[in-house]
């Protein structure tokens, strides 16, 4: 990338934005996180006759597609961090800080953070964006949150401020449509599905355990099968494939029931782990 | 603000930073990061620099009370990087942030004050970096003097000056006076303030200058009473502080040797009016002493000023019989008395005398007055 290369605007879709909001409304405390994207060229499409020197740079435009947060400060510390950047469907293309009642600048810690990412060369980062949120003094204002984007320039070593731009549905974005999938990553754990034994799921890009899991959910019903849904055998294969739905629904719920008492569990452990934190730090 | 809601690591910090730090820090607001705001986790922090103070924030997050505080500077000092990132493979160098023991009460303290001395070369940076031929001059006649501090004002609606605080005089004020109770160290500076030109001019107007002490100082020596020698035309600072300090010097030397005419003349009290009850002994501003005429016993407040014994003492007279009934029982004083003889070619003796002669008719008056503001409560 040109680091000489001052980028337009940044545009992220109504959903990845409020989706970013509601998580920093609802951390305990200050967070940050990455964010995935692209950088696009956007060459310019004179509409009029008019000969007039328009300049030669296309527009760069960036474009916030996903992000990354930990509950924590801590998301630079997480020792799952190449292997969560690297596996991310859209590169890497900067990071997001949220902070309560704080001025709307970037911190010290935030700017060595800026300099040492955009430096890294695993990253390619010459032009790190960066995402700044925080909440207003006062309480009792309208709006809860402020943010701002800015363009971190390796080159002069300062933070540019960009407008952030927010794709929303409307005659106005029209162009946009299909430009986005908004998503939010799930956190990378070291989860293991029970069954599943999914240690081989990284290597193989999970085609074998796409196969066991075929196996386990259709109970050995092959697809080619669903042929003889016409003709004479067609009633005693609705009877079958009724069955087999029953059961694969059965399956379902029980998953949804594991799915919400592991995520009760998850959520006492990190209360646990907050009271620990808070008995280390001699507050009760 | 309730001291109990800030997590006690934070506390021990921030305390120690108060009590220990040879600049007078101050705490000008403490908030909540957290959701619930519970715990008061971040803070302004105002750090003198400069004869100024300058603001930053100081973030701790209360949830996660193990991490190191972050900062925020203020708006004008976006390019200041006190701990530029080293590249992948080179060796960092060590500052107050690393292996950030939370633990330990001085951190807090050792990362400020390694910050203020970065902030104080990133400003000298700036400064040199002025392309004003007059500024650089000045800056390298300068360079021998130590200590000097300097800050690059510069923003949107205000003229781009060079604010230098020059401290003044080599000798320890502090140990000057005899019995001092300062616990800061006592310093004069010189504020100068220079608009920045960029092109060079002939006929430089002169700089704002300005002389600044520490607030307690007062009570040895007024700088307001200190007449600046006046800036000549084409004049540079390294002819001019030689001057001023040479003034200054001897002012403050006078001043010191008037501490002692002062305690004489305390001392001279004591023989018409007895043993002072209270007087103050670093300085001989103030004595007081008890006195009576028949059965009539009141106190005599002497107020010696600095210009003493050019300017007379302030004498106050306060019963101790006499009380307002209303207004807490207040002891019934007397105004300002400054009317008796005076003249400073007399010597101590002879003063003490005449106030003494003087207070015999005029302590009559303060009774009759003070018997008529009691008559008056009735």
């Amino acid at each position: 990338m040109d680091d000489l290369s001052s980028l337009h605007k940044i545009q992220i879709s109504g959903p990845t934005l409020a989706s970013l909001l509601h998580r920093f409304s609802s951390a305990p405390a200050d967070f940050d996180g990455l964010l995935f994207g692209r950088i696009s060229h956007l060459t310019p499409s004179p509409l009029s006759d008019d000969p007039s020197p328009s300049d030669d740079h296309p527009t760069l435009i960036a474009t916030v597609t996903s992000f990354f947060s930990s509950p924590s400060p801590t998301t630079f510390h997480s020792p799952s961090l190449h292997h969560l950047i690297s596996s991310s469907p859209d590169p890497l293309i900067g990071w997001f800080s949220g902070r309560r009642k704080t001025p709307l600048r970037p911190s010290m810690r935030e700017s060595s953070l800026t300099l040492s990412l955009s430096s890294d060369p695993t990253f390619n980062l010459t032009n790190c964006l960066f995402i700044l949120l925080t909440t207003p003094f006062q309480d009792q204002l309208i709006h809860t949150h402020e943010y701002k984007a800015f363009q971190f320039r390796s080159s002069t070593g300062l933070f540019e401020p960009k407008t952030l731009d927010v794709v929303n549905l409307g005659p106005a974005f029209r162009g946009h449509y299909g430009s986005f999938t908004p998503n939010s990553r799930f956190p990378d754990l070291p989860f293991e599905v029970k069954g599943l034994g999914s240690e081989s799921m990284v290597e193989d890009e999970g085609k074998v355990e796409s196969d066991k899991f075929g196996l386990v959910c259709d109970e050995g019903f092959n697809v080619g099968r669903l042929k003889s849904l016409m003709g004479s055998e067609a009633a005693g294969y609705t009877a079958e494939l009724e069955e087999l739905y029953g059961n694969m629904i059965k399956k379902m719920n029980g998953l949804a029931r594991v799915v919400e008492q592991s995520s009760a569990r998850l959520l006492e452990q990190e209360k646990h782990n907050m009271k620990l934190r808070c008995k280390v730090a001699g507050i009760e | 603000m309730a001291v109990d809601s800030i997590p006690p690591i934070i506390l021990t910090q921030l305390n120690y930073l108060l009590t220990h730090s040879p600049y007078s820090i101050k705490v000008e607001q403490m908030w909540s990061g957290s959701k619930n705001h519970a715990y008061l986790d971040r803070f302004t922090l105002l750090i003198p620099f400069c004869l100024d103070y300058i603001k930053w924030d100081v973030i701790y997050n209360a949830q996660f009370p193990l991490l190191p505080p972050d900062v925020i500077f203020g708006p004008e000092d976006e390019t200041f990087r006190p701990f530029p990132a080293g590249r992948e493979g080179e060796i960092k160098a060590k500052n107050s942030l690393s292996d950030w023991n939370c633990k330990d009460p001085t951190r807090l303290l050792l990362l400020i004050h390694e910050l203020r001395s970065l902030y104080m070369a990133y400003q000298k940076k700036r400064v040199g970096e002025v392309d004003d031929e007059r500024l650089k001059f000045e800056i390298n006649t300068m360079y021998s003097r130590e200590g000097i501090e300097m800050y690059m004002s510069s923003g949107v609606d205000k003229p781009e000056e060079v604010k230098f605080a020059v401290p003044l005089l080599e000798m320890d004020l502090n140990k000057m006076v005899a019995g001092s109770t300062w616990r800061h160290q006592q310093k004069i500076y010189l504020q100068v303030i220079y608009p920045v030109s960029r092109k060079y001019l002939a006929m430089a107007s002169a700089p704002r200058l300005k002389l600044i002490s520490s607030p307690e100082l007062k009570a040895l020596f007024s700088i307001d009473e200190f007449r600046l020698p006046s800036w000549l035309e084409g004049m540079c600072m390294a002819e001019y502080l030689p001057t001023l300090e040479e003034m200054l010097e001897s002012q403050i030397r006078d001043a010191v040797s008037s501490i002692e005419v002062r305690r004489k003349f305390i001392t001279a009290l004591a023989i018409p009016f007895g043993r002072p009850l209270e007087a103050d002994p670093v300085f001989c501003r103030k004595a007081t002493f008890l006195a009576c005429s028949g059965v009539f016993t009141f106190l005599v407040h002497f107020t010696l000023p600095l210009q003493f014994p050019r300017q007379q003492p302030a004498v106050v007279l306060q019963s101790s019989q006499h009380f307002h009934s209303h207004s807490g029982n207040a002891p019934i004083k007397s105004a300002i008395l400054q009317d008796y003889p005076w003249s400073p070619r007399w010597d101590v003796s002879q003063m003490a005398e005449r106030i003494s002669d003087y207070l015999v008719d005029e302590c009559l008056n303060f009774k009759k007055h003070c018997n008529e503001v009691l008559v008056q409560q009735r």
